[in-house]
């Protein structure tokens, strides 16, 4: 049977249900929520959606819902964990799993019946072949050392099997990793699958993508390689314009390949403004030094713009300025050490004022759904994320890019700040940095993807910023102080920045480790592992038990 | 004076807008209706008097019997318009009332009120076929059999005819047939998202 024909009978059972959908709070899981959502409305599956924000909130949308639904669909958590031993369901309750978190969980790929994961042939999976795991409990008998209590042969053959995966996680952990294809992309391919595909999703699939890029969760080749295959999609879908007799109305949705600038927000900014605010410019050029500073003022000079016309709003910019914009600042920028300042992406456009990048959306969503703004629920903020990505929710959008460029703001002068007074230490095996609270928008990160992004820019700055061969190559626990009440901090661990990367995030191993070893009050919450909130006071204890995991 | 009550309850109706019912006014009907019998009696003293000769006295009966007509325009007009106000709520909410507008009516209003459900149930029935058709759904032309809701506030448990249960908390969204949802989209638990 052909792997599609396959994927997509054992799908079309999910579509004659009513089915409750889990989903997580990152723009990946919004894009392919709206994909799925687009394709039960098409035919008609009733369902229910309930957005889920870390491990606690869905244990409990699960008990509240399973009397209720057969049928569940996560989209970005559940595969890296024991799905069936967390939430125990009954036999006749179904589990399509749709998570681009790594490493999935080896339960959840051999369970043959209730667990169905969404994953692409081609994600080089790299699971352990089924007999490694699972052998049989006579060749075992003779080898472990089972006690001869009496116990029954299942127990043992249980604490066997979790034995052998222990080992082989920690096995696998060493070996080469499988490659994440973000979620959107696997339910557009569902959707181009069922022929079902329409520009609309792709957009999404195009969003997801482009979030993951920003968060520097895909290689640059990955990257690169998925977008080749959007790009065939996108022809398909959007030919029609590049014919100037037959084309579109003007106010038809349609999607254009790019080749530009990865300067956040510029084309809803002023240029100044977005050079100073987008990490690979702003640590290229180390704008956070005085020399920095007027590095940026020869780069302008270098490519004869004006400051006066630089600080303006881009759209109100001299069109004569405007002209080879991007080919302009690409010769200036490999001057001043920047070869990668264009990249390949995807723009948007309805109607003659509307036109957007996809990082501009995956800004503009990611912090509406992080918006410390007190507005009812956290699931709220869910929601206008949601909203944020339709089309007729421009308003919304709009707020949406409000709210970014002041993220962005905020992130940049933080990390000025903490790479002036020498915030980041090196602790031996990794690098890091704690906010205090009373930092100038500390709030804003105590948001686990706005602190993440935080961690990102600032690693990329400092490996410019210091002369430590060493410290180049370490990773960075960052550190933000979460609820002053309760005394809790958020702690990240993002992987070293260098150029061969494969970008895998060992943390969520070495948290749990440590908090065990130290006896720390963590919670592990967040669906990335590698996201972790602890009690101030246990802090010490738990970043000296890491040091000692991780020499 | 003359007609003053009468005006008085067709004054509040006015303001009433949107179809809203206010209370029925017993009082203020008994009252005018008290004030039509004292015309009504002293028009039938002063017209034996005219009869007898008194002919100054028509002109004072002709202005009763004006104030008599004014009278009983105001009030059938204040029956009348309630009784319409009460049959477009059994297309707004369905065959049972809230409680709340319930007390709104008086003991006839009710009775109308039934006979009235009866009545369009009976016609529903013989139209339509075997079941019947459900004139009260699908008031607009509906765009699509199914559409996506989002829960306002918490409701709980809502049960659909077929026996199966949706919870619907706050911020939760849902994709169900249209006229399971319109109830809810009415009260304001549920509101109906276009994409």
């Amino acid at each position: 049977v052909r792997f599609d024909t396959y994927v997509v009978n054992t799908i079309l059972l999910l579509f004659l249900q009513r089915v409750l959908l889990l989903v997580a709070s990152d723009v990946d899981a919004l894009c392919a929520c709206k994909i799925l959502q687009a394709l039960f409305q098409c035919d008609h599956v009733q369902y229910t959606l309930v957005p889920v924000s870390g491990w606690q909130e869905l244990e409990t949308a699960f008990l509240e819902h399973k009397d209720q639904f057969k049928y569940f669909v996560l989209i970005n958590c559940g595969a890296n964990v024991d799905l069936l031993e967390i939430l125990q369901p009954e036999e006749d309750t179904f589990f399509f799993v749709c998570d681009s978190h790594r490493p999935i969980n080896v339960v959840n790929v051999y369970n043959e019946t209730q667990i169905k994961l969404l994953v692409k042939p081609d994600d080089d999976l790299d699971v352990p072949a089924y007999d490694d795991i699972f052998r049989d409990e006579e060749e075992e008998e003779e080898e472990s050392e089972a006690e001869s209590d009496g116990s029954e042969p299942s127990d043992k053959r249980r604490r066997f099997e979790e034995e052998v995966i222990e080992r082989t996680m920690k096995r696998r952990q060493r070996r080469e990793w499988e490659a994440r294809r973000c979620s959107a992309m696997v339910m557009f391919d569902l959707a181009w699958m069922m022929s079902k595909d329409l520009n609309d999703m792709l957009w999404w699939a195009i969003v997801g993508l482009t979030d993951q890029w920003v968060q520097d969760k895909i290689t640059q080749m990955k990257y690169v390689t998925d977008i080749g295959i959007l790009q065939r999609h996108v022809s398909r879908h959007n030919h029609r314009n590049e014919d100037e007799e037959n084309s579109l109305s003007i106010d038809c949705m349609r999607i254009a390949f790019e080749y530009d600038l990865r300067l956040a927000l510029y084309q809803h900014w002023s240029l100044y403004e977005s050079l100073c605010n987008t990490s690979y410019t702003s640590a290229n050029l180390k704008l956070w030094s005085v020399q920095g500073q007027k590095r940026l003022q020869e780069f302008l000079a270098d490519m004869g713009l004006p400051l006066k016309q630089v600080k303006q709003k881009f759209n109100s910019m001299d069109i004569s300025l405007k002209e080879n914009l991007k080919e302009m600042i690409e010769e200036s920028a490999s001057k001043f050490g920047m070869k990668d300042l264009r990249v390949q992406t995807f723009s948007i456009h309805f109607g003659f004022k509307n036109k957007f990048l996809a990082s501009d959306i995956v800004y503009a969503t990611a912090s509406l759904m992080e918006s410390i703004e007190k507005e009812g629920p956290e699931t709220t903020n869910f929601i206008k994320a949601l909203d944020s990505l339709s089309r007729g929710n421009l308003d919304k959008l709009h707020q949406g890019l409000d709210l970014a460029k002041k993220q962005l703001r905020a992130i940049q002068q933080t990390v000025a700040s903490c790479i002036c007074t020498n915030l980041v230490i090196s602790q031996g095996p990794f690098l890091y940095c704690s906010l205090m609270e009373g930092t100038p928008d500390v709030r804003l990160f105590s948001k686990p993807v706005s602190l993440c992004l935080l961690s990102k820019y600032l690693l990329k700055s400092f490996v410019c910023s210091t002369k430590n061969k060493r410290c180049k190559l370490l990773p960075l626990i960052m550190a933000a102080p979460m609820d002053v009440e309760q005394g809790t901090v958020i702690m990240v661990g993002i992987p070293p920045e260098t150029e061969s990367s494969d970008k895998k995030n060992f943390f969520g191993r070495a948290f749990e480790k440590a908090a065990e070893s130290t006896n720390s009050r963590t919670l592990h919450n967040h669906f990335d592992m590698s996201i972790i909130e602890l009690k101030t006071e246990d802090r010490s204890k738990f970043l000296d038990a890491l040091i000692s995991l991780l020499s | 004076m003359a007609g003053e009550r009468a005006v008085g309850l067709v004054r509040e109706l006015q303001r009433a807008a949107g179809g809203h019912l206010p209370p029925f006014r017993a009082e203020e009907l008994r009252q005018a209706l008290e004030e039509m019998r004292a015309l009504y009696e002293r028009n039938q003293a002063d017209v034996s008097e005219a009869k007898a000769g008194r002919t100054d006295l028509i002109f004072l009966i002709r202005f009763r019997h004006c104030c008599l007509l004014r009278n009983q325009r105001c009030i059938v007009a204040y029956l009348y318009d309630r009784l319409l106000r009460i049959r477009a709520l059994r297309w707004e909410y369905g065959s049972i009332l809230p409680n709340a507008i319930q007390f709104h009516m008086s003991a006839e209003e009710v009775e109308w009120f039934n006979r009235y459900k009866k009545s369009l149930a009976t016609y529903m029935r013989s139209v339509g076929g075997e079941e019947g058709l459900d004139l009260t759904q699908d008031i607009k032309p509906p765009k699509s059999l199914y559409i996506e809701v989002r829960c306002l506030k918490d409701y709980g448990e809502f049960e659909i005819e077929d026996g199966t249960t949706v919870l619907l908390k706050k911020n939760s969204q849902h994709f169900l047939p249209r006229w399971k949802c319109e109830q809810l989209i009415r009260q304001g638990v549920l509101e109906h998202i276009l994409s």
